[in-house]
């Protein structure tokens, strides 16, 4: 290492240069692979969605999801379908639009979810049987846990009223405690309940609003427990759950 | 140019005789996170050993202008430029073990043995021995990795690259799985008992006694 290494206009030079070259490799790999991993994604809750439907053992993702789910918009507070083209209706971002979103604490609303903003606008999946008559009904849930929020969906029947399943697909629970909400040991315990659910300490019984605690992740379970109330009250689905319950998707 | 002896001295000394888990004791953490299946323990270690290998190349191939007086940026704006590049090849062709990666690829940047080489021998060597240097170690660390996924996999699941081995209790089968396994302190076991036999097999290796 000669002594003009250690030069101003040499060490520049080379931080510089190093940066430029690294800064385009970096960004040349994050746009070529964009498509290929914003793919990877749609299909990552597209099959969750499939399988919150009873739908499993799927080949081609994309096929299924389009031939059994009928994706939609609802305004949260009229319960309405509204006319926004659920494929390109990212949910996630419009959380931080401030014109799609608001902030609870604002509005005087509890938090009971965690989530601190709530979005006006949300998807729906609806999976259609043979016929055409509706078969089940799927909402995004999210909920904060003990360790960050939590996302997942819920399944009801065409009654809006009983449980069909629970899953969540994002989370960072402890593994082997509050992790034990993927265990789909704990999630078949959701089928053939009703609203409001209530996640208790101890055995649940046959009680239909009632569904065991985890053991060992009181937290998350009140988070789940939370979360569910949250959005299938007033200010998450409830309008569009009201409607469900009149017959609104016969 | 170093000889064949050299080369392979380099190459596969930190396999056994100078493992970087073992000897060393570098780079734990990512060890006791991603070894409870055998997936992702591959898949971490071929992320970590083309990581090592590359920026030890790279390092070493602009080693006579870095300003030493910045050399641990340079380095770091390397390693963590391959890694960025490896987490997104990931997720674009692996999405659910990137998923269940999550944070430790992006920890390989913080991995000592990438850092570790990078500064201790890729400064000072040739290219060709760097690049040599670096895929000699993180195949060190991929020995240890593989071996502590094998066992946590096989005895913790009762599976091998998620293919059923040993039929479980729970699926009608004989076997009880044991739970501690899944969980990330059974690899301090594991990589103690791995570090006991190397050391019972290879004796230069105990440290001497104060």
């Amino acid at each position: 290492m000669s002594s003009n290494n250690e030069s101003i206009g040499k060490t520049l030079t080379v931080v510089v240069s190093l940066c430029l070259v690294c800064a385009i490799i970096v960004s040349f790999a994050s746009v070529q692979l964009r498509p290929l991993q914003q793919a990877n994604k749609t299909k990552d809750i597209q099959s969750n969605i499939l399988s919150a439907a009873g739908i499993s053992k799927v080949d081609d993702v994309f096929e299924t999801f389009n031939t059994n789910i009928e994706a939609r918009v609802v305004d949260m507070s009229t319960g309405e379908f509204v006319d926004t083209d659920p494929s390109t209706f990212d949910f996630e971002k419009s959380k931080y639009d401030a014109a799609l979103s608001y902030s609870l604490k604002e509005k005087g609303i509890e938090d009971i979810a965690g989530i601190q903003r709530a979005t006006t606008q949300a998807p729906v999946y609806i999976s259609k049987k043979q016929d055409g008559s509706t078969d089940t009904i799927i909402l995004p849930i999210q909920g904060y846990g003990l360790w960050g929020i939590m996302y997942g969906f819920l399944a009801l029947e065409s009654d809006g009223e009983t449980v069909k399943s629970i899953n969540f697909y994002k989370h960072n629970e402890t593994p082997g405690l509050g992790g034990e909400i993927q265990n789909p040991q704990w999630t078949a315990k959701w089928e053939g309940k009703e609203l409001p659910i209530q996640i208790v300490k101890g055995t649940a019984g046959s009680d239909e609003h009632k569904i065991d605690g985890l053991s060992g992740a009181t937290l998350t379970s009140n988070g789940v427990e939370y979360a569910v109330d949250f959005w299938t009250g007033e200010h998450g689905f409830g309008p569009f759950l009201a409607k469900v319950r009149e017959g609104a998707l016969n | 140019m170093a000889d064949t002896k050299e080369m392979k001295a380099v190459l596969f000394g930190p396999v056994f005789a100078n493992n970087p888990i073992a000897l060393q004791v570098l780079g734990i953490c990512s060890a006791l996170a991603v070894t409870s299946s055998l997936k992702n323990a591959l898949i971490m270690s071929i992320a970590l050993t083309l990581v090592a290998g590359f920026s030890s190349l790279f390092i070493s191939t602009i080693r006579n202008h870095i300003p030493s007086s910045v050399r641990i940026i340079v380095q770091m704006t390397i390693i963590a430029s391959l890694v960025i590049v490896v987490d997104q090849v990931l997720q674009a062709f692996s999405y659910s073990t990137a998923k269940e990666l999550s944070v430790f690829v992006g920890l390989i940047i913080t991995n000592c043995i990438v850092m570790g080489r990078a500064e201790a021998y890729a400064m000072k060597s040739s290219p060709g021995m760097s690049f040599l240097d670096g895929i000699g170690n993180g195949l060190g660390y991929s020995v240890v990795l593989l071996t502590v996924g094998f066992i946590r996999e096989l005895f913790g699941k009762g599976t091998l690259f998620d293919v059923s081995i040993i039929p479980l209790v729970q699926d009608g089968g004989w076997y009880q799985p044991m739970g501690l396994l899944i969980l990330p302190p059974s690899a301090f076991f594991i990589i103690g008992l791995f570090i006991w036999v190397l050391r019972t097999y290879k004796k230069d290796q105990v440290e001497a006694k104060a």
